[in-house]
């Protein structure tokens, strides 16, 4: 390889007392797929995004083509040629894909009165996503419209027609379902061919090994090690990421299906639009039921609706005893706990604590006379999950935006699990968290189904799937194409011969 | 508490604890700064005091119900437009029947019924709350307006008889109501699972829903409670001033907007709600247009007290929310 494209010198970054990077030095060169891999919080988004100018180190130095690179935004870093396509949303949903896609850029578009010209912004954000090979999302539909997968494809089509000459791609692959991950790859690919630069972050190991040429591993905001393509090798890597060997199962080691006879929770002949056409579910006690497809398949939309969050146009939710399910709060009642997808979103209030976050569900767990809050039994119930689920924290009291993926899933986790919600479903459970926190979490989901709680696993990896679930109910188009019972014969494979 | 590997500290609570005791250093630098300045000027304190006092006693009052709105992150423009409302209905109500306990429920029960129509209309109609206290305050001006002039006459206003409740103008009733609303509040705010949902509701409307809490319910709680509040403001207007006027309590739905941000309280409401926002802020703001209006003694002294008020107002939103924007930073 030739001279480094980007140089970063020493770089430290420090939030408050927080020490986030600690004297990081790391040269990406052209031509290079850059693979970053850590546990939560080790500081892969953090030194990627000082690159992409999102925010500022506390000291060191970047150069950047030889030249010294200080960019004060991601627009000024797009611009000067480093883009960055973000792990949560980075699209604004009140507005149109052309208009996110043009954000900032608007008055390129004005016409002599001073009118924007939609037509032209819409066709060039048409033109924008045919750049990546998605044809059917149109500049002119509102981004309110799209599911997170596809949100996600604008993002990359936005940074994507800048032709940045490093693109940085923080955990987005977990966002994104088997053709939407063939989109990134391609773009990826296409990247390298052409001279450019690629930094890959992934908490996938399988994935990152596959897509990168080197391998910078950091832990607890320090660089541990860089491995060369030929230096791959997943044990060393695994080491090297959480300092120890990982110990213990990582998915559930029995491959027998097993469930209790009675049912948990059933949907009847569910219909809601074109995302679920007659699909009928039975989930029982001490059963982990997976659901693989495509994120477009409506497994998301059946989560939701076994929740109450959506209401199906026909059919009906119930529960063992045969109460509806109506709403989120008939939900609530009948123990039902739903993690959502799109976390920061949907599952947490990031301006809240980490204690306000886990105690929401659960007060009537502690609540004298079943009202009354008080602050020694809620910190007692609150330290419990934290305790229970090694949350890492400065406190109870920390903001729960403040903490690093894999620790906010987990105070969701704890948020459902304290409650003593008896069925849980899941919607892509372990999305951007590392490979430590995944084995804890498939450690806890083991343990509640051997507890007799019913566990609805929605996702896109199928690993996860098949290592986890006693069926994998396969979707397509709405509809549940496939039943497969878990068995040591059960591949990806099979699975996806019926969701494509 | 410390879990886990974490090698790290955080600084950010530190930070907002810090920001948190702002408003109170800021209240008591205010209120030093007056007594300052009214001696200084060689007036009577004890009578500016007492001004004070009576004006802040009816913000804090209206602003304390308030919170529970602005919790949810919504607001109510009309909440001066209801003060003078169910004033009015009292005074017609005392009039009519010479019985304080009856004025007192048609007060109260204007003051809720109002409230809780704002909220009723934004269930029905599904738009957000603040688009119906916007129609509310138009609407109970103008009825309130047209009640008074026709009632009044030449007079401009309507009223009862002084010795009515010339008893009850004293500090010590009224800072007895004030705490004994204030702790109400703070009770239902802060130790109830009530309260903790209004807060969560703010944070994230979608996370609370997702968590089956329902936004209707709690809306109807919040709407509540300012109606109590603005009764109560209601009342202890009457009992300063035993008189109405069509102007009576006007600027009090946006004093209250200013008050809350002058005691801490984030704009868009959520988990750093605080129910003594409306406390320190509304006397905040009060002890800060009587500062002005002292030291810009002359006609152009109202222009001036509402620009260095504006001002005052755009930095305390701008320091809290900088702290806020600091401590969610991307990691």
């Amino acid at each position: 390889m030739n001279s480094p494209i980007l140089q970063l010198k020493e770089i430290s970054k420090q939030f408050g007392t927080v020490i986030a990077l600690d004297h990081v030095s790391l040269d990406v060169f052209p031509g290079e797929i850059r693979g970053l891999i850590g546990e939560n919080g080790s500081g892969k988004s953090t030194i990627s995004s000082i690159a992409a100018g999102m925010q500022k180190a506390t000291s060191g130095q970047m150069f950047f083509r030889d030249e010294p690179w200080n960019p004060s935004s991601m627009i000024e870093a797009l611009e000067g040629g480093i883009g960055m396509i973000v792990q949560e949303s980075g699209t604004i949903p009140g507005i149109s894909v052309a208009e996110n896609i043009f954000l900032g850029e608007l008055d390129t578009f004005r016409g002599r009165l001073g009118m924007i010209d939609r037509k032209e912004m819409n066709r060039q954000a048409d033109e924008a996503m045919r750049g990546i090979g998605v044809d059917h999302v149109k500049g002119s539909m509102p981004l309110a419209s799209l599911d997170f997968q596809t949100r996600k494809l604008v993002e990359i089509a936005k940074v994507n027609r800048k032709h940045p000459d490093i693109l940085v791609i923080d955990e987005t692959s977990t966002a994104l379902s088997h053709d939407g991950r063939e989109i990134m790859y391609r773009l990826i690919r296409r990247y390298r061919d052409e001279g450019k630069a690629v930094i890959f972050i992934s908490h996938d190991l399988d994935e990152i090994m596959e897509v990168c040429d080197t391998l910078t591993v950091l832990r607890d905001g320090e660089l541990i090690r860089t491995f060369t393509k030929d230096e791959f090798d997943p044990d060393a890597i695994r080491t090297s990421m959480i300092g120890r060997e990982l110990k213990g199962d990582y998915y559930r080691s029995d491959m027998q299906p097993s469930r209790m006879q009675e049912v948990a929770l059933s949907g009847e002949h569910l219909y809601l639009g074109e995302e679920l056409q007659d699909v009928s579910i039975s989930l029982h006690k001490g059963e982990i039921v997976g659901i693989g497809g495509l994120s477009s398949c409506g497994m998301h939309t059946l989560g939701k609706v076994l929740f109450g969050a959506a209401k199906p146009e026909q059919g009906t939710v119930k529960t063992a005893d045969g109460r509806e399910i109506k709403n989120e709060q008939t939900a609530m009642a009948e123990g039902i706990g739903y993690v959502s997808k799109d976390r920061d979103v949907e599952s947490l209030c990031l301006s809240a604590s980490v204690r306000d976050n886990i105690a929401i569900a659960g007060m009537d767990k502690y609540a004298l006379g079943g009202f009354l809050i008080t602050n020694f039994k809620e910190k007692a119930y609150v330290a419990q999950q934290v305790e229970a689920l090694s949350i890492k924290c400065a406190g109870q009291e920390q903001l729960t935006g403040q903490l690093s993926g894999g620790n906010k899933q987990k105070v969701v986790f704890g948020k459902w699990i304290g409650c003593g919600s008896s069925i849980l479903i899941l919607d892509c459970p372990t999305r951007g968290v590392d490979i430590g926190v995944k084995q804890a979490m498939y450690q806890l989901m083991t343990e509640l189904k051997q507890q007799g709680k019913a566990i609805l696993l929605i996702s896109e990896e199928m690993p996860e799937l098949i290592g986890m679930s006693d069926r994998v109910l396969v979707m397509k188009d709405g509809k549940i194409t496939k039943e497969l019972e878990r068995s040591p014969q059960l591949t990806d494979a099979v699975i996806i011969r019926y969701m494509i | 508490m410390e879990t886990g590997t974490l090698k790290k500290k955080s600084g950010g609570t530190a930070g907002r604890h810090l920001v948190d005791l702002l408003p109170f250093l800021a209240l008591a630098v205010l209120f030093a700064l007056f007594c300052a300045i009214v001696k200084g000027k060689g007036y009577r304190l004890d009578i500016y005091l007492k001004t004070i006092f009576n004006q802040g006693v009816v913000l804090a009052v209206v602003a304390t119900g308030a919170i529970f709105i602005y919790t949810l992150g919504s607001f109510d423009i009309s909440l001066g437009a209801s003060t003078l409302f169910a004033a009015t209905m009292g005074v017609l109500t005392y009039n009519a029947t010479e019985s304080l306990p009856l004025m007192l429920l048609a007060i109260f029960g204007t003051a809720i019924a109002c409230s809780l129509f704002s909220s009723a209309l934004a269930s029905a109609f599904h738009i957000p709350a603040f688009v119906t206290t916007v129609a509310m305050l138009s609407v109970l001006s103008a009825v309130s307006a047209q009640i008074i002039t026709t009632r009044g006459g030449s007079l401009g206003g309507i009223g009862i008889p002084k010795p009515v409740v010339k008893p009850l103008d004293n500090p010590p009733f009224k800072i007895a109501l004030l705490a004994a609303f204030f702790l109400l509040c703070f009770f239902v705010f802060q130790l109830t699972k009530a309260g903790r949902r209004q807060k969560f509701i703010g944070g994230n409307l979608v996370c609370a829903r997702l968590t089956g809490i329902s936004y209707n319910k709690y809306a109807i709680l919040a709407f509540t409670m300012a109606g109590i509040g603005v009764g109560l403001g209601a009342f202890l207007t009457l009992v300063y001033t035993p008189s109405v006027t069509a102007t009576t309590a006007s600027g009090i739905g946006m004093s209250i907007f200013v008050a809350i941000v002058f005691g801490g309280m984030p704009i868009s409401g959520g988990a750093r709600s605080r129910i003594h926002a409306a406390l320190v802020g509304g006397f905040s703001y009060i002890l800060l247009n009587n500062i002005l209006e002292l030291v810009l003694e002359g006609g152009s002294a109202y222009g001036l007290t509402q620009i260095v008020s504006a001002v005052f107002f755009l930095a305390v939103v701008y320091v809290t929310s900088m702290n806020y924007r600091t401590a969610l930073l991307p990691r």
